[in-house]
């Protein structure tokens, strides 16, 4: 059906000319450009103009160019067939294959009420020594991994999906957002090599494609995991890397259709499109949603207004650090930043959260003595500093880990912790059991039982 | 008002007439700069190449209700509010010759030194569309640069993108040029040739003239073209420089060549788009930046690939940092781009270091996939050792040597050690034969020494 003509057009959007002006916002029209379709999603209708995003580009366009409207709005299709395919952010397979017997489903529709979300459910350990210990998660967590660029936030998202999905083999879906596609094309080699795609549903809208693409690319891939929690009933787990470049699209869009920008230039509405999409990651009585979401710090700033509203959303935090990844510490884990709701005597028991109160005690500590041993040399300390300054040493070189994924990067095979390993060790260390121990033989080990096979694997 | 329009109805039916290839015409009715509004125009395309007769070029940046923005990437003579424009029917592209190897060219097919234009000359995308993600292949060979810092410890692999990043004055170009130059070494037999684009955005007439003679002199020239836009010319062809400059390479690596791109540098492409948008009157971004920089980097960075066809596009990137700071807005974007970065640092420079990479710093996320296993395993037994002895050194800076441990001593003297292997003079590559026997030993020293540890 044809609802009016194209009568401007700038970088990012297009102005409509309707001939009947009963349109709603996200509603999706297209043109037609040669034989190719330009689809674009209405943005907002201002008396008988409509603004519309494109989904891809404007090269070419024209004005006076026909609109039509495309019926059902911005859709994916879907079937029993979606695990194990891969899709661009509108729900198109871009891995060669065809899905049978499917069915168009909006991807805007879902919204949870507040009685139909669930918020039990059960401890989930990662094997990864200082997520578990500083930072535990539970079934139906959002648990976000906050990064600078180039600290390791894709390679931790790798180990968990490694580690959890490999582990429990539980149907997933990893969205990629704004990311980059080598390494797209990288995890579904990996997954394809390693057997485990058939259960792995993949959505990418990544960093070479539009700002329209990289939005909508997290709301098909909530749409695929609500379906497999409605529908399938089942637990699911959902690895987005990253959120971030989820608002940073929203505010590339924001931006081309003239309103005013907040602070660094994010969108007006960041409230509130944060809010629509954490709002559907939620575990509802017919299955969990547990998400892992890898969220990008812009220029190092933890306080950045998105970083801070995204975080407001999440059930635990890990943060990766540049001083500490400096250091040769991979996962860069930033301890005094890193947070779970879950880490409570009541929940991990009196034991864990004990030892990890009085580690990050005594990482703290460490920092300001640094500072003294840096000026002053270590003679000066009192004995009971000395004490802290060491073992502080190798509780951090203990929270080094040797990563399955990185294996081919750092020569060490990687090692899954059990965390009962982890709390025995770290409560020998600061207890002092393992003073006369050189500090370099903590890192890159997996629990301190097995440290001696790690270092002779390492010294290749 | 009438009469203009009037009057444009009139020369359109008369050019049509005339049959002179004309699409479509209107007139400039503002001028500032680089950036003209036109009346007229209906039927022009966006980013559609349109002339104003033989004074200027440029392309449609915005189509409006009344009239249309034209962006100029090229100006002969001035031009003025009346002067006609006219639409050409095709995009805006840039000029490509399979010749240009030797030469230093502009986007617009001309060979700077002589003045005159190629002869086989092709019209490519000024910005070549998306690789498709499934038309990737892993980044896994090798591409030596000849230093050591670089191919021991943070590897470039073919199809790899590779952040330099650094302070003025601290060697972020000569590690380019040294990676240009170690291409010769590489292809032996019947292998197809190597070939390398250095795009100089915004350079000196006079720097560019030093790198093309650098070039020339370590015969690097014959596989090499230097892809130029000065700083007196339009901001738009500044802007468009290093996209058609990649362009240009994926046109080489869909026939099978590993193609190496540098781009210098992205600090000064950051800052022409922000001048250009700021001007075409559009809403800012964080730091005045226009709000799409983050895709407009990521777009042009993401065509260095691995391509299925067998060929590769390997892309270094140089950012220009001041105070040392790598945290900031642009920086940090190009971090989260690249494949990795090699940091330079100004401190390292003043004491002497060559090239004075930033160990600590710099990274590669690829890593040992890009090496044979023998680089891979005596690579990371290295960078281990040194970023252990980086740190120790940090912490220990102020205490006396000798009342150390002798393990201790053993392990500052052997770190020190290998900081004085990876000293090396311009184009003066290490093979990596030679880095085994030169890196081989002292390693494996220090590696004993923890060995030894371990066992007692």
């Amino acid at each position: 059906m044809k609802i009016g003509k194209i009568i401007s057009i700038s970088n990012l959007s297009v102005s409509i000319l309707l001939d009947d002006s009963r349109i709603a916002p996200r509603s999706c029209v297209y043109a037609l450009r040669g034989n190719e379709r330009a689809v674009f999603e209405i943005a907002g209708v201002d008396g008988s103009v409509a603004k519309a995003i494109p989904l891809a580009g404007v090269n070419g366009l024209k004005k006076g160019m026909d609109i039509y409207l495309r019926e059902g709005g911005l859709s994916i299709e879907y079937s029993d067939d979606i695990l194990g395919k891969v899709f661009n952010s509108y729900g198109e397979l871009i891995d060669g294959q065809v899905l049978r017997d499917s069915k168009p489903k909006n991807i805007y529709e879902k919204n949870l009420n507040l009685a139909e979300i669930d918020i039990e459910g059960g401890i989930l350990w990662t094997g990864i020594k200082a997520l578990d210990f500083f930072a535990p998660m539970q079934k139906g967590f959002k648990m976000g991994l906050l990064g600078g660029a180039g600290v390791g936030k894709t390679v931790l998202i790798k180990e968990l999906i490694n580690n959890i999905y490999k582990g429990r083999g539980s149907n997933s879906v990893f969205v990629g957002i704004g990311e980059r596609s080598r390494e797209g094309k990288e995890l579904y080699d990996e997954m394809i090599a390693s057997g485990l795609m058939d259960k792995l549903a993949v959505v990418f809208g990544q960093m070479g494609e539009s700002s329209m693409a990289r939005s909508r690319a997290a709301y098909s891939g909530l749409t695929l995991a609500e379906y497999l929690r409605d529908e399938k009933r089942q637990d699911v787990l959902l690895f987005v890397d990253n959120i971030y470049r989820f608002v940073q699209a929203n505010s590339e869009i924001s931006a081309e259709l003239g309103n005013l920008p907040i602070e660094s230039g994010y969108s007006t509405a960041l409230l509130s499109e944060v809010s629509e999409v954490m709002e559907r990651i939620n575990s509802t009585d017919h299955g969990s949603v547990t998400s892992f979401q890898a969220i990008y710090i812009p220029a190092d700033d933890l306080t950045d207004m998105a970083v801070n509203t995204i975080m407001s959303h999440l059930d635990g935090q890990v943060v990766l650090n540049r001083k500490v990844a400096e250091k040769g510490i991979y996962p860069a884990v930033d301890v005094f930043n890193t947070t779970s709701k879950l880490l409570t005597a009541e929940r991990v028991g009196e034991r864990h959260y004990r030892l990890a109160k009085e580690s990050v005690a005594a990482l703290a500590r460490y920092q300001e003595l640094e500072e003294v041993v840096a000026v002053l040399g270590i003679d000066e300390l009192s004995e009971e500093d000395t004490n802290t300054f060491f073992r502080a040493r190798k509780l951090r070189n203990y929270f080094t880990q040797p990563m399955f994924v990185s294996e081919q990067f750092t020569g060490i095979p990687g090692r899954y912790v059990e965390i009962a390993d982890v709390l025995d060790d770290v409560e020998n260390i600061l207890t002092g059991k393992h003073d006369a121990v050189d500090e370099n033989l903590f890192s890159y080990i997996g629990s301190v039982g097995d440290k001696a096979r790690a270092k002779s694997e390492a010294v290749v | 008002m009438s009469g203009i329009i009037q009057d444009i109805v009139n020369r359109k039916i008369e050019a049509i007439k005339g049959e002179n290839n004309v699409y479509d015409m209107g007139k400039v009715v503002r001028v500032s700069n680089y950036i003209l509004e036109a009346g007229g125009l209906d039927e022009v395309g966006y980013f559609e190449r349109v002339r104003i007769g033989d004074k200027a070029e440029g392309y449609v940046s915005r189509i409006g209700r009344t009239g249309v923005t034209v962006e100029v990437v090229k100006k002969h003579k001035p031009v003025y509010v009346g002067d006609e424009v006219t639409a050409t029917g095709e995009p805006f592209r840039a000029a490509f010759s399979e010749d240009y190897p030797g030469h230093i060219v502009d986007i617009f097919g001309e060979d700077k030194l002589s003045g005159n234009k190629f002869e086989n000359l092709r019209q490519i995308p000024a910005i070549a569309p998306n690789i498709p993600i499934m038309d990737r292949t892993s980044v896994e060979r090798p591409l030596y640069t000849g230093i050591c810092g670089i191919d021991l410890l943070y590897p470039i692999g073919r199809g790899q993108r590779q952040l330099i990043i650094g302070d003025k004055k601290t060697g972020k170009t000569q590690l380019a040029l040294d990676a240009i130059v170690n291409r010769k070494n590489e292809t032996a037999g019947d292998g197809p040739k190597p070939l390398c684009i250095y795009i100089a955005l915004g350079k000196s007439k006079k720097t560019v003239k030093e790198i093309y003679n650098a070039l020339l002199q370590k015969g690097a020239m014959s596989y090499t073209f230097i892809l130029t836009a000065f700083q007196e010319d339009c901001a738009p062809a500044l802007f468009l420089t290093p996209q058609a400059g990649l362009s240009m390479a994926v046109e080489f690596m869909q026939k099978g060549r590993d193609v190496l791109v540098v781009i210098d540098d992205l600090t000064q492409h950051a800052n022409v788009y922000r001048e250009i948008s700021l001007l075409a009157g559009k809403v800012p971004g964080r730091d005045a930046y226009p709000p799409d920089i983050f895709y407009t980097h990521a777009s042009m960075l993401e065509l260095g690939c691995q391509h299925k066809s067998g060929g590769s596009v390997t892309v270094l990137p140089i950012v220009e940092t001041r105070g040392g700071d790598i945290t900031d807005y642009i920086a940090t974007n190009i971090i989260s781009i690249t494949d990795g970065q090699i940091v330079t640092s100004a401190k390292a420079f003043e004491k002497g270091q060559r090239p004075a990479i930033d160990f600590g710093l710099s990274v590669s996320r690829l890593g040992g996939a890009v090496q044979t296993a023998e680089m891979k395993a005596l690579g990371t037994a290295a960078r281990r050792e040194l970023l252990s002895y980086l740190e120790t050194r940090e912490v220990f800076e102020l205490a006396n040597v000798d009342e150390m441990s002798p393990e201790m001593r053993a392990k500052i003297q052997g770190g020190r050690e290998l900081m004085n292997r990876m000293n090396q003079y311009i184009f003066d590559p290490v093979r990596p034969e030679e880095m085994k026997e030169r890196f081989g030993p002292v390693v494996e020293t220090l590696t004993a020494a923890v060995k030894r540890e371990a066992a007692g």
